[in-house]
């Protein structure tokens, strides 16, 4: 049996199911290779060099100014919730590359595993394949943010939808930066990929009601949101995630 | 490419709930604990609170890596106590200890809470029967990962996903 790998990383842990100890190892290189390349705690990073204007970013690694671009893209997208810009002015590119990196590491594990059962979890950001059990999905608990060592829901991964991620108001790392008066305290979001379950966590948590509407009318993501008045949100796809206690949510048109 | 996200005009495509839950303001319900008492070969283990994070006590682990913890694992279904690691946080030593019952979580508790901070303290005490109550009630607890995001839960979380891992559920 493949057990669980946990090794440190972006200041946070990462967790491994299903990984031989080769591919645990690649993915742990994988990490390592983006946190090298944007850390702004490591001064020695590429992104770092361009935050003290030692580098410019025309002459960073092509891959770094593609990471670049798509967090500009995500910016558009978004209706600038999400950006890559620091208030000072900073390029902060942490609101991607872990979720990039996670993604990178499912292509590790997919080689590695021939299509097998997988999960990796960094920092409660969460992609997996397959399922933990023959009948049981991967299962992720969502961390209430008022009572924050209760786990108040559950997402039951299952593809497509295979990614999680979650981005509070009071993340470390303050790479959501308030355009307004906080609406929500956290956001859970499951989509298909990774990149996009983080970002749009951030984005919704980074702005209002409105952008919650915006950032969930196509339908491609689900969401679980905590206000900041007490009231939970959720679409359609993500209410059996949280369980009330007559065990039936109630919709408000 | 993928679709855009911001599709304009589609706006009534999906509905945005509000879930009308007042979170904070929900009483403990009590729910009846779900003894699922251990049938089989697992055994229930027994721990007393470790410090550090080397399990003591009786049972035997297998199919993990580095256990620490009473209780079996192995299989599809962990049964026993498992340790997470002590997790250091600004406010202090945080340590989560969590009780499994056939692939089921069935109780958690701090064995560590941070002491430095007199707030932290206090809501580690609230929170702490909380989570054990819904873990009960909601049978929520069949779960590999957690997903949260306020800092000062992050090393609680750590340690509870340490746990996790180490009875391989």
């Amino acid at each position: 049996m493949r057990g669980v790998t946990t090794f440190e990383t972006m200041g946070t842990v990462v967790s491994l199911r299903g990984a031989t100890p080769e591919a645990a190892s690649e993915v742990r290189a994988v990490f390592a290779g983006y946190d090298h390349r944007y850390s702004l705690y490591d001064p020695s990073s590429v992104l770092s060099r361009v935050a003290d204007g030692s580098v410019r970013l025309a002459d960073t690694p092509s891959e770094v100014r593609d990471v670049y671009a798509l967090a500009l893209d995500w910016r558009e997208r978004t209706g600038g919730a999400f950006t890559p810009h620091r208030p000072d002015g900073v390029i902060d590119l942490s609101g991607v590359v872990k979720a990039l990196a996670i993604r990178d590491a499912g292509a590790v594990l997919d080689a590695a595993s021939g299509g097998g059962d997988w999960m990796v979890n960094a920092g409660g950001d969460v992609l997996v394949r397959g399922h933990h059990r023959s009948d049981d999905p991967w299962s992720v608990g969502v961390v209430d943010p008022t009572h924050r060592d209760t786990v108040v829901g559950v997402v039951r991964l299952e593809a497509p939808r295979r990614a999680v991620a979650t981005s509070g108001s009071a993340e470390r790392g303050e790479h959501i930066w308030r355009r307004a008066a906080p609406t929500f305290v956290q956001a859970t979001v499951i989509a298909d990929d990774i990149v996009t379950a983080d970002v749009l966590a951030t984005a919704v948590v980074a702005g209002d009601a409105e952008d919650l509407r915006r950032l969930t009318s196509d339908a491609g993501v689900d969401v679980l949101a905590f206000g900041a008045d007490g009231t939970v949100w959720a679409t359609p796809g993500a209410r059996s995630a949280v369980r009330t206690e007559d065990g039936a949510a109630s919709a408000v048109t | 490419m993928r679709a855009r996200v911001i599709a304009g005009g589609v706006v009534s495509s999906i509905a945005v709930l509000v879930v009308g839950w007042q979170l904070g303001g929900q009483p403990a319900v009590t729910a009846p604990a779900q003894q699922s008492t251990t049938s089989g070969s697992g055994t229930t283990g027994t721990s007393t609170g470790t410090s550090g994070s080397t399990g003591t006590g009786t049972g035997t682990t297998g199919g993990t890596t580095g256990s620490t913890g009473t209780g079996t694992t192995g299989g599809s279904s962990a049964t026993g106590t498992f340790t997470g690691d002590t997790t250091q946080t600004r406010y202090g030593p945080v340590q989560v200890q969590i009780t499994v019952a056939k692939g089921t979580i069935t109780d958690v508790t701090a064995l560590q809470l941070t002491n430095s901070d007199g707030r932290s303290v206090q809501i580690s005490q609230q929170a702490a029967p909380i989570l054990r109550q819904e873990a009960l009630q909601a049978q929520s607890a069949q779960i590999q990962s957690v997903s949260g995001a306020t800092f000062t839960s992050e090393g609680y979380t750590t340690s509870l996903q340490s746990a996790i891992d180490k009875a391989g559920l």
